[in-house]
């Protein structure tokens, strides 16, 4: 990895720990678990901050330090968290992202803009701190940083975080109980050697002066208990022990090794210093990957234990299992006094969390999305490919080649579909957002809004969502805005003065509703209207349907809102949502009732790249339906025939169905066979008929763009090569439906307007 | 290794004066050219669907290599009536600059002739008037052995712009009438 690369790494590492800053932060009122979200807040903080430190990125250091400050005083009590807090975290946030953004050769560039901003976001901060903090020396160092550039050493206030940051790693209430402990700042050594040490020719003098060379041995006491009655005493045994306070900077095993040559002919103790828990703790921290460590493990490599001395307590626990005590692992070597019940407790909970995230790392994989559209691409080729071996086998009528080719079909239609889904994505994520938007904007507003949101788990393609969040951030905005009333005005009505705004989505025939709906006072019909005759863009006298009258919503310049706030109001962005959902194969529907609120449903393919279609034939071309919003399809009567020639619709099944000839709606001048045929589409609610020549059953496409020439052509949504090699165009049959009811309102219109 | 020269002297001098090589073609009798650098390739003429409620100069698209291109009619482009498809009319694929990145358009011609130097010397300014085209879409009148070539160009006869906003606007008008 250059370090290119790893600067890459740390910029997409960033984004997401701010990202699961905010989402902690956003839902920390409601949080089951406040502690738990401010370590979270905490830790990306200090994650940033450390990586940027080894970028040697001294912009982000200096501001994250102080945020990490801050939030440092909430984790131990001192601060309460309260809404202005959040709020000023969130800036925060939002800030250490821009200095991210900034970043050009390790040094973050500021505008003026942005020093501004962090000297009003530190000032906020600053008040935040414990008075006498360390706030006076950072703050110089951030005043020196943001005048002269990135110079900047070490903040001041470094010397506390650091003590913060051992803790931070781990759960915070494992912290080493007594660091300042004088007595026990050294190790405890006891040994007892067996009696036949001498007469293996080891002298246990020469232990001690071996354990001089690696430190200091500060006090000593000889046990002489088990020295025998002088006639009984062998002077060939050894009888005596030592308590060792001993005092190094060695590690446990390495003092155990000082005694390697008697560890069978000794019973060992090696009692670690008190002082040294903190440090055992934070190396437990650092163990990689514990999830698959047994506790033991865990231990021997953060050196609290040595391997000999697991060995011996596994032995042990074994022994005691087998004689019917349930003995752990931990428990044991508290009670041998082996290591600190702090570190113990400390390298389970480690053991724990990593568990936890060892599922989660097991459930994704980060793949470079150009590499997925590449592959949905080639499957959409192999798709077509399979469509001509097919055609080309059944021209053949080999029965064997056919058959081998509907095998393969099936696989293809299999990879096909297991290739889209690796691209679905939850919606989840992308409503989270609106967390911060409705709460922001709801502050802007002075109106108390919360979000609701459902349907998280609902799944649609990378493409489409990439697309959805400014389309969806207008309407909610929108719902905030227009729709939700004043408090004082919800009081009146009897509502309550939260408002709501909701995000919902779900799974419909084949495509994906996105629904924005709010409580506020629903649009109004009368107004919208006055507003369109106004505009020009209705007759006065015209008729319409509510839905019609909604729809005004979205033309172009269209806005009933009184004043004009920097939220919306000046009458750009419905039209541009309208725009932007029906380039994705979308369409938009309002429910909308007076003073009880609205609801807007945006419906959605739910997947740009390929569709089952349902192939037509009028004339010599052939077009392709999505197959979804196919419902029916049959031959016409020729009863039917005779009344759909001469009014454009018949009863289907005791309803009206509105017809459209698609040989006249495309000006087809071909001669039309004997028979017809009707398929009926629905959208929505609303049923269509489409008369066409031909039916020529299902087949699967790859949808292919029909490039920018085609971007603003509207009734084709795309086109499809065939197996022949042939293109086929795909119809968007609920543009194509508006386009025949606006022809024929306009017709009908133009008579009013031709003889008044 | 004269002869290596030799050919090395070749293709340079071919690269010098590539922009100033055009493609010529007719069309309903005149002669018109365009810089080779943006010509693609030709290809026969043949299986082009048509795309319904379409302005006129949109021919349809056609399956180039697994891509969809659009075949664009040059002479309802031009505001003149439609040849009749001959042995000897093609599609010429031209590479134009599209919104985002290149685009490949296919534009339908009588007949290609031949691809020939026209140095900028014997290139004259285009008449404001009496081509009967669009002045927008000249480049200049060729001279070539004492004929005029309607050097053509391309890159606005194939604006993407103009033609999504014509069919756009006809989308409404359409929809409208």
């Amino acid at each position: 990895m250059s370090l290119d690369d790893a600067f890459q790494a740390f910029v997409i590492e960033s984004s997401e720990l701010l990202q699961d800053m905010e989402d902690h932060l956003l839902a920390f009122s409601s949080a089951t678990s406040p502690e738990e979200s401010i370590n979270c807040i905490f830790r990306a903080a200090h994650t940033i901050k450390e990586t940027a430190g080894l970028f040697g990125i001294h912009g982000v250091v200096g501001f994250t330090h102080v945020v990490e400050s801050v939030l440092q005083r909430v984790r131990e009590g001192s601060l309460p968290m309260t809404d202005a807090l959040i709020s000023l975290i969130l800036e925060c946030k939002d800030y250490i992202s821009r200095q991210i953004g900034a970043i050009q050769d390790d040094v973050v560039i500021m505008d003026d803009g942005m020093i501004a901003t962090e000297k009003g976001l530190f000032d906020q901060l600053c008040r935040y701190m414990k008075p006498g903090d360390d706030t006076s020396g950072v703050c110089c160092s951030i005043e020196t940083e943001a005048s002269a550039g990135a110079e900047e050493s070490q903040p001041a206030g470094a010397q506390p975080a650091e003590k913060v940051r051992d803790a931070a790693l781990g759960n915070p209430t494992i912290e080493a109980k007594d660091d300042a402990q004088m007595e026990n700042e050294n190790w405890h050594i006891s040994v007892q050697f067996s009696e036949d040490v001498l007469r293996q020719g080891m002298d246990p003098a020469a232990f001690l002066r071996y354990l001089n060379t690696i430190g200091k041995i500060q006090h000593i006491v000889t046990h002489f208990e088990r020295i025998p009655k002088a006639d009984e005493m062998d002077p060939e045994s050894c009888y005596i022990g030592y308590e060792i306070n001993f005092k190094t900077e060695a590690d446990k095993s390495t003092i155990e090794g000082v005694f390697e040559f008697v560890r069978d002919d000794c019973q060992l103790r090696i009692i670690p210093p008190h002082a040294r828990a903190s440090d055992f703790i934070t190396a437990i921290q650092q163990v990689e990957s514990a999830g698959h460590l047994k506790l033991g493990e865990i231990l021997v490599q953060c050196g609290s234990l040595t391997s000999a001395e697991l060995k011996r307590l596994l032995g042990l626990q074994k022994k005691l299992n087998e004689g019917g005590e349930k003995a752990r692992l931990g428990e044991l070597v508290v009670q041998d006094q082996s290591a600190h019940p702090e570190v113990v407790q400390a390298a389970l909970h480690r053991q724990e969390q990593n568990k936890h995230t060892q599922v989660k790392t097991n459930q994704t994989l980060r793949v470079d999305a150009v590499k997925l559209d590449h592959l949905i691409n080639l499957v959409g080729e192999l798709v077509i490919a399979g469509a001509g071996i097919e055609s080309g086998a059944k021209e053949l009528g080999n029965s064997r080649l056919l058959e081998a080719s509907l095998t393969m079909a099936r696989l293809i239609e299999e990879v096909r579909d297991s290739s889209l889904r690796l691209r679905m994505v939850q919606i989840g994520e992308t409503f989270n957002r609106f967390q911060r938007v409705v709460r922001d904007i709801s502050k802007d507003l002075g109106k108390q809004i919360e979000l609701e949101i459902n349907g998280r788990e609902t799944e649609l393609d990378k493409s489409v969502i990439e697309k959805i969040g400014d389309p969806l951030t207008h309407l909610v905005r929108n719902a905030m805005d227009h729709g939700i009333e004043p408090p004082e005005v919800r009081r009146e009505r009897g509502k309550s003065e939260i408002g709501m705004v909701g995000l919902n989505a779900y799974h419909e025939s084949g495509s994906i509703v996105i629904e924005v709906s709010d409580d506020g006072g629903g649009l109004n019909q009368k107004r919208i209207f006055e507003k369109a005759v106004e505009k020009g863009l209705v007759a006065a006298d015209a008729v319409l349907t509510p839905q019609q009258i909604y729809q005004m919503i979205f033309e172009a310049g269209f806005s009933t809102a009184a004043t004009v706030s920097n939220i919306s109001g000046r009458g750009v962005g419905m039209d541009v949502v309208r725009r932007n959902i029906e380039s994705l194969r979308g369409s938009i529907e309002i429910d909308s009732e007076e003073g009880i609120g609205t609801k807007i449903k945006v419906r959605l393919p739910l997947t740009l790249a390929i569709i089952d279609g349902f192939m037509i034939g009028v004339d010599e071309s052939c077009y392709v339906l999505p197959l979804d919003v196919v419902e029916q399809c049959r031959e016409l009567s020729e009863l039917e025939q005779a009344q759909c020639r001469k009014n454009n619709y018949i009863n289907l099944d005791g309803a009206v169905l509105p017809l459209i000839r698609l040989r006249d709606f495309f000006e087809h001048h071909g001669p039309a066979p004997k028979r017809e045929n009707i398929v009926v589409v629905k959208h929505g609610a609303r049923k269509t008929g489409f008369v066409v020549d031909h039916l020529l059953g299902e087949l699967q496409t790859v949808i292919k763009p029909m490039g920018p020439i085609f971007g603003r052509m509207r009734g084709i949504s795309g086109s499809t090569i065939l197996g022949s090699g042939d293109v086929a165009l795909i119809l968007d049959t609920a543009s194509l439906v508006e386009r025949a009811v606006v022809k024929e309102s306009s017709v009908v219109t133009s008579r009013r307007l031709a003889c008044p | 290794m004269n002869a290596l020269v030799q050919k090395k002297a070749q293709v340079e001098q071919v690269q010098v004066s590539e922009d100033d090589q055009y493609l010529t073609f007719s069309l309903a009798g005149e002669m018109f050219g365009v810089g080779i650098m943006s010509i693609k390739e030709i290809i026969e003429y043949g299986s082009i669907t048509s795309v319904p409620l379409m302005p006129g100069f949109v021919r349809g698209v056609i399956n180039l290599r697994g891509r969809v291109v659009p075949v664009i009619d040059l002479q309802a482009r031009f505001g003149r009536p439609s040849s009749p498809v001959e042995k000897r009319t093609c599609i010429v694929i031209v590479e134009v600059a599209g919104v985002e990145d290149a685009l490949d358009i296919g534009v339908v011609v009588d007949a290609v002739s031949e691809v020939m130097a026209i140095p900028a010397s014997d290139i004259e300014k285009a008449p404001s008037f009496g081509a009967k085209l669009r002045q927008d879409f000249l480049r200049g009148m060729g001279k070539v052995d004492g004929k005029f070539v309607i050097l053509l160009d391309i890159s606005q006869v194939l604006s993407v712009e103009e033609l999504s906003g014509l069919v756009g606007h006809l989308d409404e008008v359409q929809a409208a009438d």
